[in-house]
């Protein structure tokens, strides 16, 4: 693992690579040092699992295994994770299958996986977890093969072309604690004919023709903690007293333990998006209320939260896309001792409600009202939340300020309380550039967000001194190119988001990079941009993918779409000066037609 | 290389005062390989790898420590060779001395891979 991890770091966690990472790093280099270790049988049969496993995921990693290759590891390796590779075939499984000490195979989204290439892996005693999601190829024929694997203790075979008669072959794997048939349309039929696996822990069939009476029989398996019933016709489950996580979104609900109603199931996470109800309060009534910490209500169209009350323990609360009003959000109040997210996004709610959130919330982190009438007045009351880390306040009424006793008062430095604040979302907001400045003492601000039509070059001054800025998005603003080129960015700015400030020139910004390589600029005319610099660029570590993404494009691009490319801006063509003039028109309209405009400019207004 | 290796030498004593002498002065450990060679490394050098940082610094002490030499019947001299370059390589890489990157020859990469995971480097 501690490989694995050490693999992708790149920088600054090069100088701590361990010995065993960079040996494992030199043998995985290419094809030709790879030829120059297969033949040493003697040290390849010796090779503890935990280093084959990494070589092996290494090698997979840089497209360097083949089938032949596999062979020198089937004395050694016991974990193989090939997910996503479509080059694994039957070739590739024949000599999977005769790992001697293979105890994982993951094998996700293998499309050329199919039925008669599992057959390799039917002998293999050792195995006790196979993955074959979405290997769509294999069918009821393939399954049988991994029926005999009697060993296997966790099987994911969703979404591939298993039907009824296949997920009954599975009943004799009578070690299976997990068992993954999500989008398989299975039935009440083949449900009752797993009840046998009395293993079960963990049991996933979103998206079957599952009804209640085949629900009816999930008792059966008197271990299972973790359901996910979503997109499923169910709508009441018997007593499944050891469910510990229940999902059942998009499904309609009546009941959760239907029967008795004295029984209380210790539910702790409770995923419901899209749900409909019978009696809300009815369903909630069946959890131990101390129980639930996780719970997921988005798009329940709900406009009372009564169901909420007494559940002391919850962590995380998602509401958003409910018509949910401010009288609701008491509720919330009442049981936010321990909240730590909480979503409103896309609901009714406007500042009053954080009025009554104020005070209520002290471990709250992530508060996110993205897309609600909140405004200004709201600020003074969310800047009562200590804890808050992430807040999002895009597609919201913020101005920035307020006006009392006709005095403009700038609002947004009421954050300035939250000390921990390192996430701002100020998206399609109604700043204006003067209500930038207080953001700038936010001192534990890294991530800041200022996506706007309005803002223009003072904006991005002022956040010069915003001194712990990593990532700042100023998407879409009036920026211009001189505006740019006068920007001194923070000392620890990393990426800066300019995407769709369409005042802004290509040679401003290839000037602005060159003064600070450090930075990633995002606008639509980078890739461009470095397309014609070329490899003369500063290398930096995330220069080079940036590198091969414009490589990669430049040369997917067909002549048609390349000529597309080079017509993207017009304005590259135009100095500094004519772009100004440019940029000066467009505030003062009236003055179009008095202006000497170059001919180009003409054409184009 | 000597004197850099006393820092730990001086360490020692408080932890196991019998065999004071034999580690002490000398700050140096030997390394022996599979074919009987031996290496004599700092100890500074050769407490970049935690089995070895494990086996000098622990109050018992194991009695191939005691004796100034470890044996390494499984690593061949070749490999240990390698090895002993990496310590110090090592050390001079994370003070800033040495920026170039450390070489690993592709036929020597499963060797020294496997005695680099019994030293735990």
């Amino acid at each position: 693992m501690a490989s694995a991890s050490a693999s992708t770091d790149s920088g600054g966690g090069r100088s701590e690579m361990r010995l065993v990472d960079r040996c494992i790093d030199a043998a995985a280099r290419g094809a030709a040092t790879v030829e120059a270790w297969r033949r040493q049988r003697r040290s390849l049969e010796r090779l503890p699992a935990q280093l084959a496993d990494a070589l092996l995921r290494r090698l997979a990693a840089r497209r360097l295994l083949f089938p032949s290759l596999l062979e020198v590891f089937q004395h050694s390796v016991e974990e193989i994770d090939l997910s996503g590779h479509i080059a694994i075939n039957a070739e590739w499984l024949a000599y999977l299958g005769s790992f001697r000490y293979l105890r994982v195979l993951k094998l996700a989204d293998c499309k050329n996986v199919n039925s008669s290439a599992v057959w390799a892996l039917s002998g293999m005693s050792t195995l006790k977890e196979l993955d074959l999601s979405r290997c769509s190829k294999i069918s009821d024929a393939g399954i049988k093969h991994i029926a005999s694997i009697e060993s296997l203790e966790k099987l994911h075979v969703s979404q591939t072309g298993l039907t009824d008669n296949g997920v009954m072959a599975i009943s004799s794997l009578k070690n299976l604690h997990l068992l993954d048939l999500g989008g398989i349309r299975i039935t009440d039929k083949a449900i009752r004919s797993l009840q046998v696996l009395t293993q079960l822990e963990h049991l996933d069939i979103w998206g079957s023709e599952i009804t209640n009476e085949g629900a009816s029989v999930l008792n059966a398996f008197t271990s299972l903690s973790f359901l996910n019933l979503s997109w499923t016709h169910v709508t009441c489950l018997p007593i499944l007293p050891t469910m510990r996580c229940l999902n059942m979104s998009n499904c309609t609900i009546h009941s959760i333990c239907s029967g008795d109603s004295k029984v209380f199931i210790h539910l702790e996470k409770f995923i419901i998006s899209a749900a409909s109800f019978g009696n809300i309060n009815e369903v909630f009534s069946s959890i131990l209320p101390s129980s639930l910490t996780y719970l997921d209500m988005s798009s329940c169209s709900l406009s009372n939260l009564y169901c909420l009350e007494n559940m002391k323990n919850i962590e995380h609360l998602d509401l958003s896309y409910n018509r949910i009003i401010n009288d609701a959000v008491e509720y919330v109040a009442n049981i936010g001792m321990n909240l730590k997210f909480l979503s409103l996004s896309n609901s009714q709610v406007t500042s009053q409600a954080l009025c009554v959130l104020a005070g209520t919330v002290p471990s709250l982190t992530t508060l996110s009202l993205a897309h609600t009438k909140v405004d200004d007045s709201a600020l003074l009351y969310i800047s009562m939340m200590p804890s808050l880390r992430t807040l999002n306040l895009s597609h919201t009424c913020i101005k920035g300020f307020v006006i009392e006793n006709s005095v403009k008062i700038l609002s947004i430095s009421a954050l300035e309380e939250l000390k921990y604040l390192e996430s701002l979302n100020l998206d399609d907001t109604q700043l204006t550039d003067d209500a930038i400045p207080p953001l700038v003492s936010f001192r534990a601000l890294k991530y800041l967000f200022l996506k706007s039509d309005f803002l223009s070059d003072p904006a991005l001054h002022a956040l010069s001194s915003a001194s712990n800025l990593i990532q700042l998005g100023f998407c879409g603003n009036i920026l211009s190119s001189s505006g740019l080129l006068k920007f001194v960015p923070p000392a620890m700015l990393c990426v800066l988001d300019l995407s769709g400030c369409w005042i802004l020139t290509g040679d401003a910004i290839s000037a602005f990079c060159r003064c600070h390589p450090v930075i990633e600029v995002r606008h639509e005319l980078m890739q461009e941009l470095q397309t014609n610099s070329g490899g003369t660029s500063q290398l930096h570590k995330f220069r080079q993918p940036q590198q091969i993404k414009a490589y990669v494009a430049k040369s997917l691009a067909s002549p048609g779409r390349l000529a597309d490319i080079c017509f993207v801006d017009e304005r590259i063509k135009y100095s500094k000066e004519e772009l100004m003039e440019l940029q000066h028109l467009a505030k003062s309209n009236s003055l179009m037609h008095v202006v000497q405009l170059p001919p180009e400019l003409r054409r184009s207004i | 290389m000597l004197g850099k290796g006393e820092t730990p030498g001086h360490q020692n004593p408080p932890q196991h005062k019998d065999d004071d002498d034999d580690d002490a002065p000398h700050g140096v450990v030997k390394l022996i390989s599979a074919e009987g060679f031996e290496f004599v490394v700092d100890k500074k050098a050769a407490m970049v790898s935690n089995t070895l940082r494990n086996m000098l610094t622990s109050p018992g002490g194991f009695s191939e420590t005691r004796e100034g030499e470890v044996r390494f019947p499984e690593i061949s001299t070749p490999i240990l060779e390698k090895i002993c370059q990496y310590f110090y390589w090592s050390l001079h890489y994370s003070s800033g001395k040495e920026t170039s990157e450390f070489q690993i020859e592709p036929e020597i990469t499963l060797e020294l891979m496997m005695a680099a995971n019994y030293l735990d480097t």
